[in-house]
């Protein structure tokens, strides 16, 4: 048992009671209390260890908020909706938004219309931190986009986390018929401060979401989140995901499928050094025919790092012709790495077309050969092949500012790695 | 330049190069023809030094070094350049990235500065042009979706940016039409100067009709069973290489 979430259900206890969200945190209270707390057999937990939260005073104290350090995209010009210790610092009363586009806080009457049937409906129940979240949540945004809107321009959550206090954000994203978005979930944090950070998105008939969430915490930083995402008929879903390592850091994402010819792409990224820890698990739910999922997961783990990915597909029964790809590729640098990896295919109808594989590699000896025969050393060779490796998925990011960015981010972080 | 001595080399145990003797001058063009399977691409892979192929006795030079002590990017760096027969795909690593980290590793060699990125890229494009690639090939994967021409033509790019003194060419023309053939011929002519030698190994005549040979050589089960002057390729493609069991015969 763990004293932590003892005390985590007391603070939700105690908060006000007044107003729509008030009676959502009751109800995921009431289930909340009902869960165990994961051990290492718990499946989901497995190979990532909850110790460094188990014996935790959840610090409630809120710090300077005036200060934060808002990170820097080089060319990209979005909207910022920012987050820190929690709060939400951004007076939404002054964003200027394309027109279309509707920003409301969680927590106001405005948003309790839009979170209906979608706010805690479409993250599903198993995720302890998901419900941990929901119990505490007090501040978090809800974005509506019109329907038919195309709104080119990027809207990025920022949350950045830094102190020792615990704190928890939310966003709720939906997308109506034939509208478009481009969305960017942007987490940071080095100091032990404990954060979950859960969004849903709502993605309506033929509408289509441009989804990026940078999990982004590194060394004492404690992190939990998830990304869920309802795909209707026809509607389209490009998400890229990248996740740095740190005491404790899990994502989950889920994809459900609940109309017709609806498509997901998936790219996953992340590069691990020294001690961290990266936990990547999706989920994806074919539960309706047609749809089509492409899910590419990229690793590179160097050092004592360790590395978690757990891929499921699940094609229903009636989810005839689904045709769904799961790839995870794994570099391990060290002996002392760690990369556990399991795509799970769990298929119930009979006309799919269903790909997974999971390899955990050395450099191909041809492509080395090539490097070296053109002059390179051996040294600048490997980096070049263990980059090159990750690029492949940075490459097909639609948004050029973004993908420059993480290019040169990445560059520096595997620059710092040791290569054999 | 290059002198082979009566090299023997191996591949999983079996003896493919059977004392194998060749000199090849500065400025001098060699062919070398023979059937599938005499050892052609194992020559090229056991001078560029690639893992697996052993050498079991005898020697090569290049310019009066050890040529089999070096490793491989070191044989790169002394001048020696393999046109592959079978490129490999790279995705994620741009054909821009590795040449110029190549160029810059020979030039670090040979004590010249390296090149900034503008002066490299003016050499890239010229490059490019000579060869009929368009300029975004640059900043594509290295060879990934390329076609079977398109590789040929970008190891002949990379052999004009390298600047290399011995070019070997495997089987450069295999898979091409007729217009990427004199595409990859006609690059291959514009680098032959004094200091520059090739060899050209090649299953056909039709190369040399393009790339004039000084020297012909026939190898056959791991040796230089016979040479002449380009004459010989022509005999070849005439008579095939039925003539090889009277050499033998006759030996």
């Amino acid at each position: 048992m763990s004293q932590w979430l003892d005390q985590v259900i007391e603070q939700a206890a105690n908060l006000p009671a007044e107003g729509w969200l008030a009676q959502q945190r009751h109800m995921s209270l009431a289930k909340l209390k009902n869960r165990r707390w994961p051990s290492r057999k718990t499946e989901a937990w497995r190979y990532t260890s909850l110790s460094p939260i188990e014996k935790r005073q959840p610090l409630t104290e809120t710090s300077d908020t005036a200060t934060v350090a808002v990170p820097n995209i080089n060319g990209l010009d979005c909207i910022d909706l920012v987050f820190s210790q929690g709060q939400l610092v951004s007076e939404l009363s002054s964003v200027c938004l394309p027109e279309g586009v509707r920003v409301f806080s969680l927590n106001s009457a405005d948003a309790r219309e839009l979170a209906d049937g979608r706010f805690t409906a479409i993250k599903p129940e198993r995720h302890l931190f998901g419900l941990i979240n929901d119990s505490l949540i007090e501040a978090g945004v809800v974005i509506h986009i019109a329907e038919g809107v195309k709104v080119k321009q990027p809207i990025r959550i920022v949350n950045v986390t830094s102190g020792h206090a615990d704190n928890h954000s939310r966003l709720l994203v939906s997308v109506a018929q034939r509208a478009s978005a481009v969305i960017i979930e942007h987490g940071e944090g080095v100091d032990d401060s404990m954060n979950t950070a859960f969004s849903e998105f709502d993605i309506a008939a033929e509408a289509s979401l441009e989804h990026y969430r940078f999990a982004l915490f590194t060394d004492s930083a404690l992190h939990a989140g998830g990304s869920h995402f309802r795909l209707a008929d026809s509607s389209y879903l490009n998400s890229t995901i990248l996740g740095f390592g740190s005491k404790l850091s899990r994502l989950d994402v889920d994809v459900e499928y609940t109309g017709e010819n609806a498509n997901a792409d998936i790219n996953a990224m992340y590069l691990l050094a020294e001690g961290e820890n990266f936990d990547f698990q999706s989920c994806i739910e074919h539960a309706v025919p047609h749809c089509t999922t492409d899910e590419k997961v990229r690793g590179i783990v160097g050092d004592k790092a360790k590395a978690n990915f757990n891929g499921r597909i699940h094609i229903h029964r009636h989810a005839q012709k689904t045709l769904a790809e799961l790839n995870n590729r794994n570099l391990l640098l060290s002996r002392g790495g760690q990369i556990n990896t399991k795509p799970e295919l769990e298929i119930y109808a009979d006309d799919v077309k269903c790909a997974h594989g999971a390899t955990i590699a050395e450099i191909e000896e041809r492509a080395l050969y090539y490097l070296l025969s053109r002059g390179i050393s051996r040294s600048q060779a490997l980096i070049m092949l263990n980059f090159g490796f990750i690029q492949e998925l940075i490459n097909e990011i639609n948004n050029e500012a973004i993908r420059e960015w993480m290019t040169e981010l990445l560059r520096t972080r595997f620059a710092r790695m040791e290569v054999k | 330049m290059l002198s082979i001595k009566n090299l023997t080399a191996s591949v999983e145990e079996k003896t493919i190069l059977k004392g194998l003797n060749l000199e090849v001058k500065p400025g001098e063009v060699h062919a070398i023809m023979g059937p599938n399977g005499a050892g052609k691409s194992t020559l090229g892979y056991v001078l560029s030094g690639r893992e697996g192929y052993e050498v079991e006795s005898g020697g090569a030079e290049l310019n009066g070094k050890d040529l089999l002590d070096m490793d491989i990017e070191e044989r790169a760096r002394e001048g020696l350049f393999l046109a592959f027969q079978y490129p490999v795909e790279i995705p994620g690593v741009s054909n821009m990235e590795f040449m110029k980290e190549s160029v810059n590793a020979i030039r670090e060699q040979r004590g010249e500065e390296p090149l900034s990125a503008a002066e490299f890229l003016k050499k890239a494009k010229e490059a490019c042009k000579q060869v009929h690639l368009p300029l975004d090939f640059l900043k594509r994967g290295v060879n990934e979706g390329f076609s079977g021409g398109e590789k040929k033509r970008n190891e002949i790019m990379q052999m004009i940016l390298l600047q290399p003194t011995l070019c070997i060419l495997d089987e450069s023309d295999s898979g091409l039409d007729i217009d990427a053939l004199q595409v990859v011929a006609e690059g291959v002519n514009s680098q032959r100067s004094e200091d520059r030698s090739f060899i050209v190994v090649t299953h056909y005549q039709r190369l040399l009709d393009y790339i004039k040979p000084d020297f012909v050589h026939i190898l056959a089960d791991g040796k230089i069973v016979k040479s002449g002057d380009a004459s010989l390729a022509l005999e070849v493609e005439s008579e095939g290489y039925a003539f090889l069991n009277k050499v033998e015969a006759t030996a």
